[in-house]
């Protein structure tokens, strides 16, 4: 149906990946491609126990060789050993993947989403029971003797001796191998068996009651990951107050608790700061020359413009003295002026100024 | 609240049962969720919902449910009158076999993880810890099983379609 739907290009294309191969007028796909989608659907066809059951003759056939001519070709010896592993291999896998058919069938009658009859579940559970389950279980059964896990289990006991007296390293170290895979070997078909006994050979009896609630739960638990749950509440607290309320609540009080003096400068920057005008107090001192006290001078002329006189702004108006065109004349009597500014009471010389001799 | 199931034994459940009307506003208006009142619990629901455990809590009611049935017994008088232990419930996971899905899922697969699972139903009313080791179900249970019966319903009416 897939070549009729895709045409004739895809019939070649698969033929040459040997995808298919011919049956007459029909295709079928070939078994290790068959196998790849079951793994990959996880859908698997169940198995009668028959074609499982194969398994014990290979697998004593190897055992039988191995141990009847093990000091033999050394090659062979390590290639039947390999060739019992993979047997095994497949055996688990066959039989695991079996389990989980005869799960999901049965999972299916107990769920009974199609509302079948009583009668006719019986008779599909005794179908499961007889065909599948039971000649399962003879083949997992461990106390039975002829059952593949028992002689799987003697292949363990066998390898577990072997892997520490077999005199060649290199067979040691493969039935070192054979044991630790036989070791997990074991736990899986122990676990196997127990789903078989728990589970699927009591299948009459648990066919026998129903319920609605239970159908709802198998068919959740087939696929619980894509269903949608019940919802719940997703539980958030919301304050009623700033997240960081307690850190401000405990700086605000840290502050009073700080019992060192604490030094405050003002930071306010004085704006209104006076800046010595050179030019228009020397133009003053041009106009009033000679002048016969100096610093008193100097002190008046802040007087014009300022109550209290700084002693800053008192010194920056004395500094024309330094003016090279001035003439400074000093009394010949020690007479002086006291001045007094916000800060300090100044006892000066009377100094007599005069415009420079211009030679 | 922290997304608890208020049950019909508490005080503050007649409360809800006798004021509906306005704490369903109540919680709308001030909070945004939906008040679920029902016969025996009250729920609140928000927008945003605790997904992930809520697909644990389900898949722990669908394992023990089924385990109980395949053992034989009632699950439904199980989970309304029985007391489990700790030990109990951990046979039933260890030998269930739906052990692959319970070795997923980082909640289940472990006696120790389940406990935490349990606790935090504890915490929201789904389950009573009656000992250190023991717990019972409360009527909370009944979200859940109520979503399986109407998961079956939806399912038989595809099915005979």
């Amino acid at each position: 149906m897939l070549i009729q739907k895709h045409g004739h290009t895809m019939n070649i294309r698969l033929r040459e990946y040997r995808v298919i191969r011919s049956l007459g007028s029909d295709y079928e796909m070939r078994d290790v491609y068959f196998k790849l989608m079951e793994f990959l659907m996880f859908e698997f066809k169940p198995l009668l126990p028959e074609t499982i059951e194969k398994y014990k003759g290979s697998i004593s056939e190897l055992f039988l060789k191995i141990r009847k001519y093990e000091n033999q070709d050394r090659d062979i010896l390590q290639e039947r050993i390999k060739n019992l592993s993979h047997q095994v291999r497949e055996f688990v896998d066959l039989v695991e993947r079996n389990t989980f058919r005869l799960l999901a069938e049965t999972r299916e009658l107990k769920s009974n989403i199609d509302r079948i009859e009583y009668r006719e579940k019986v008779q599909k559970a005794s179908f499961w029971i007889e065909y599948y389950i039971l000649p399962l279980n003879r083949i997992l059964d461990v106390k039975h003797s002829e059952s593949v896990t028992s002689t799987v289990l003697d292949v363990s006991e066998y390898a577990n001796r072997r892997r520490l007296d077999f005199q060649d390293e290199t067979i040691r170290m493969e039935f070192e191998k054979l044991y630790g895979q036989l070791i997990q070997t074991n736990t899986d078909l122990l676990r196997q068996s127990k789903v078989l006994v728990n589970e699927l050979l009591p299948l009459l009896e648990r066919i026998r009651t129903e319920s609605l609630i239970l159908t709802g739960w198998i068919e959740f638990l087939r696929n619980p990951y894509k269903m949608d749950t019940p919802p719940l509440l997703k539980g958030s607290r919301t304050m009623v107050y700033a997240k960081d309320m307690l850190y401000k609540v405990r700086e605000f009080f840290e502050q009073f608790s700080v019992s060192d003096y604490v030094t405050l400068e003002d930071g306010v920057v004085d704006f209104d700061k006076w800046i010595f005008d050179r030019d228009l107090f020397k133009g003053n001192l041009t106009k009033s020359l000679p002048v016969n006290d100096f610093f008193s001078w100097c002190y008046k002329e802040l007087q014009k413009d300022f109550q209290d006189i700084e002693t800053d702004k008192f010194f920056a108006l004395c500094g024309l003295l330094f003016d090279g065109d001035l003439q400074i004349e000093f009394p010949k009597k020690a007479e002086r002026v006291t001045l007094t500014t916000t800060t300090s009471s100044i006892s000066l010389p009377k100094i007599k100024v005069e415009p420079a001799l211009k030679i | 609240m922290g997304g608890k199931f208020i049950l019909s034994n508490e005080a503050h459940f007649n409360s809800l049962k006798e004021n509906d009307a306005f704490y369903t506003e109540f919680f709308k208006i001030s909070f945004d969720l939906d008040l679920n009142l029902k016969t025996e619990y009250a729920f609140l629901l928000s927008k945003e919902t605790q997904e992930n455990f809520s697909r644990d809590v389900s898949i722990f009611i669908a394992i023990l449910c089924y385990e109980l049935d395949r053992d034989g017994r009632n699950f439904m008088e199980a989970l309304d009158f029985n007391e489990f232990t700790f030990e109990e419930v951990d046979r039933y996971f260890d030998n269930s076999s739906f052990i692959d899905l319970i070795e997923s899922n980082k909640s289940l697969r472990e006696p120790d993880a389940r406990r935490t699972l349990i606790n935090g139903m504890h915490r929201r009313n789904i389950v009573n810890k009656n000992f250190e080791d023991r717990f019972s179900f409360t009527q909370a249970y009944k979200v859940f099983v109520d979503f399986a019966k109407e998961l079956a319903l939806k399912r038989m009416a595809v099915e005979s379609e």
